[in-house]
């Protein structure tokens, strides 16, 4: 039979029955409004994500202290246990030295640029001047710190490579900071900055102000909390002196340009691990923030997917209301079945007329999804802040896969409809 | 004079039988012959359980006689598939149901269209036949309403134009005024002399109504499946 009277005839059985084709479509529009939702959010998230790690600096290398993995190991009874002996706390004499890092630029001269290290004296201290005061973390940084951050400088100037070889009791602030204590950045260069913290008050001289960069919000945003307390940055020997400690948990390496962070990052994780390979409990890791970008694509992709398995969940569920509201529906028109049999109609018009019928359901359901996904999905992103990219593929695929569910569910009702002995069927009250 | 008519139905010794097999068999038909001739009308009466209703089935190309042999229009029907029975009451019978079974929240125009639908003609010549037979049955100002806002009469003069719609070559009606009051029955019993008399349709009327078999030019007689007299009736409408 036609194909356009086969719509008209769904659209017209769908409108007498208004609420039940409502209820029925819920399902549908449930499921297809999730992914959709979803899969918007999880595009713009990556986008974002992907966005601030760029701006982070994807050519650069992050070297970390990591634990050796604990191997389970099983008694001569069977009884499986893991190995906790050689696990302990981190003492300075295991974390990475600066005589490593030495060793390690000498040997990658043409690869790398310069070698960021930290050391963090305090956090969330409290820094007063009269009535005002604003929170702070206290951070020792090397020079290559601000080459990692490509720091841009407001007010005042860097420190002198002679005052981080001297340990000056300097310190640089953020714009963040001045905003609170003083009136312009100009006001606070030269004056001096009380931070409180662990019982103790450290005194240093504001040398400049830096200007607090949006790659901090995108790190803000992946750890998950924003950190209202602003970094102070001191020379890495000044830190060094106070906290005693001299050598890193971490450190970050810039790479000259041309130089793939993917494939260098092994070979200075070969580099440092070298020195570690006899260690008990440690190891040092090498990670390029590309590669954690691409992790991040990865996990978002899981993410998305696992719940799309949810929907689709959901979206089984929505095409069995379907069959269910078909099979009912079929009963309930059983004579005009036997009456369109009588009247001539083979089968296979039959069996087409219900399949349409469902897949226009499903459809109308899935495209009420797809705009309400949008919606929402459109909704969750402007809160985050972010911009919301609809991603037309997963609306494609949404759609057919809505008409594909109509065609499966609606298959086993329309062909019971089909084979309705005619007589039987107009016999039916 | 009737041999030389030509023969629209030939029924030769069919047999229905259900329950085969089973302790409950039972012959809805047993062993009924009948010819029915191009532009008759005619009747089959019987009370309930005489197996009128099986005999529409298989003249209707709903039901398959467990024995014997069915040709309309000269067509071995007990030798279609389910296919082609369905093409066979498409285009060669055109039903009349006591319960009119019009397609519901479906309007006159597209219910008439409907047998066209199946048969494959085009739309526009569709809904051009279907005004054409509404209008024939004095519907042509209804042709947009919707089964539910018409009255007894109107929904059957509606299906009498949809039984009209492929050209049949007969017209079945099953107590087709069994459900209207008796003015408004007559008026669709004169519909049907006008269709026998004026476009020469054979119309098979089966009735338990001897007035209305009355009215017929031939009277077949069924009871306990067989056939118990075929008789001349007036052919002519009441108030002739």
């Amino acid at each position: 039979m036609l194909f356009w009277e086969n719509i008209r005839l769904a659209l017209t059985s769908l409108k007498s029955n208004k609420m039940r084709s409502l209820l029925t479509m819920l399902g549908i529009i449930i499921g297809i409004s999730s992914v959709i939702a979803i899969v918007t959010v999880g595009n713009s998230l990556t986008a974002t994500l992907s966005d601030s790690m760029l701006s982070l600096g994807a050519n650069n290398i992050t070297v970390y202290l990591d634990r050796k993995e604990i191997k389970d190991e099983t008694t001569e009874e069977g009884y499986v246990f893991q190995n906790t002996d050689g696990v302990q706390e981190v003492l300075d004499e295991d974390l990475i030295t600066n005589d490593m890092i030495m060793e390690y630029k000498e040997k990658f001269p043409d690869e790398v640029y310069a070698v960021s290290a930290t050391n963090d004296v305090l956090s969330n201290g409290v820094s007063s001047v009269g009535k005002k005061s604003a929170a702070v973390n206290l951070k020792g940084v090397s020079a290559g710190f601000f080459v990692e951050k490509s720091t841009k400088i407001l007010a005042g100037r860097l420190f002198t490579a002679k005052e981080m070889l001297e340990g000056r009791k300097l310190a640089l602030v953020s714009e963040k900071y001045v905003e609170k204590i003083y009136p312009s950045n100009e006001d606070a260069i030269g004056q001096d900055i009380v931070i409180s913290g662990n019982g103790k008050d450290y005194t240093f001289t504001i040398a400049g102000v830096y200007e607090k960069s949006d790659s901090d919000m995108g790190m803000a945003l992946l750890v998950g909390s924003f950190n209202s307390a602003s970094d102070v940055y001191i020379p890495l020997k000044t830190a060094q002196d106070i906290t005693h400690q001299k050598n890193y948990t971490n450190v970050s390496v810039v790479l000259k340009s041309g130089i793939n962070p993917n494939e260098f990052s092994k070979e200075t994780e070969k580099f440092f691990a070298g020195y570690y390979r006899t260690h008990r409990s440690f190891t040092v890791h090498a990670m390029s923030l590309a590669s954690v970008t691409e992790q991040l694509e990865n996990m978002m992709n899981k993410l998305t997917l696992g719940i799309s398995v949810i929907a689709g969940i959901a979206l089984l569920v929505g095409g069995i209301g379907v069959m269910n509201i078909m099979l009912v529906s079929i009963t309930e028109r059983t004579r005009e079945i036997g009456t369109r049999k009588a009247l001539g109609a083979p089968n296979s018009s039959i069996r087409t007329q219900f399949i349409v019928e469902a897949v226009v359901i499903c459809l109308i359901g899935g495209l009420i999804g797809v705009m309400g996904g949008i919606g929402l999905g459109a909704l969750a992103v402007k809160l985050m802040k972010g911009v919301a990219t609809p991603s037309v593929s997963s609306i494609v695929v949404s759609l057919l896969f809505s008409m594909g569910i109509g065609v499966f569910f609606g298959y086993y009702p329309a062909n019971k409809a089909a084979k309705m002995d005619p007589i039987e069927a107009l016999r039916y009250e | 004079m009737e041999e030389t008519r030509k023969k629209c139905i030939e029924i030769t010794g069919v047999v229905k039988k259900y329950f085969i097999g089973t302790p409950n068999e039972l012959a809805a038909l047993d062993g009924v012959d009948i010819d029915v001739y191009e532009g008759e009308f005619l009747a089959i009466v019987g009370a309930s359980g005489s197996g009128k209703s099986t005999l529409m089935n298989i003249i209707g190309a709903l039901d398959r006689p467990t024995e014997g042999g069915y040709k309309l229009d000269g067509l071995d029907v007990t030798a279609a598939n389910d296919d082609e029975l369905s093409a066979i009451r498409n285009r060669k019978i055109g039903f009349v149901f006591q319960t009119y079974n019009l397609i519901s929240k479906t309007s006159a125009l597209k219910n008439v269209e409907m047998p066209m639908l199946y048969a494959g003609v085009p739309a526009k010549k569709r809904v051009e036949r279907a005004k054409e037979l509404l209008n024939d049955v004095g519907m042509g100002d209804r042709i947009k309403h919707l089964p539910e806002e018409l009255s007894g009469g109107q929904k059957q003069r509606v299906a009498i134009a949809r039984a009209m719609s492929n050209d049949p070559s007969i017209i079945l009606a099953d107590e087709p005024t069994g459900a209207l009051d008796s003015k408004t029955g007559r008026l669709v019993m004169d519909i049907f002399h006008r269709l026998n008399k004026e476009q020469h349709k054979t119309v098979v009327l089966i009735t338990h109504s001897p007035e209305l078999a009355e009215e017929c030019d031939r009277i077949i007689s069924l009871k306990d499946g067989k056939v118990t007299g075929v008789r001349p009736g007036s052919g002519k409408a009441v108030g002739e």
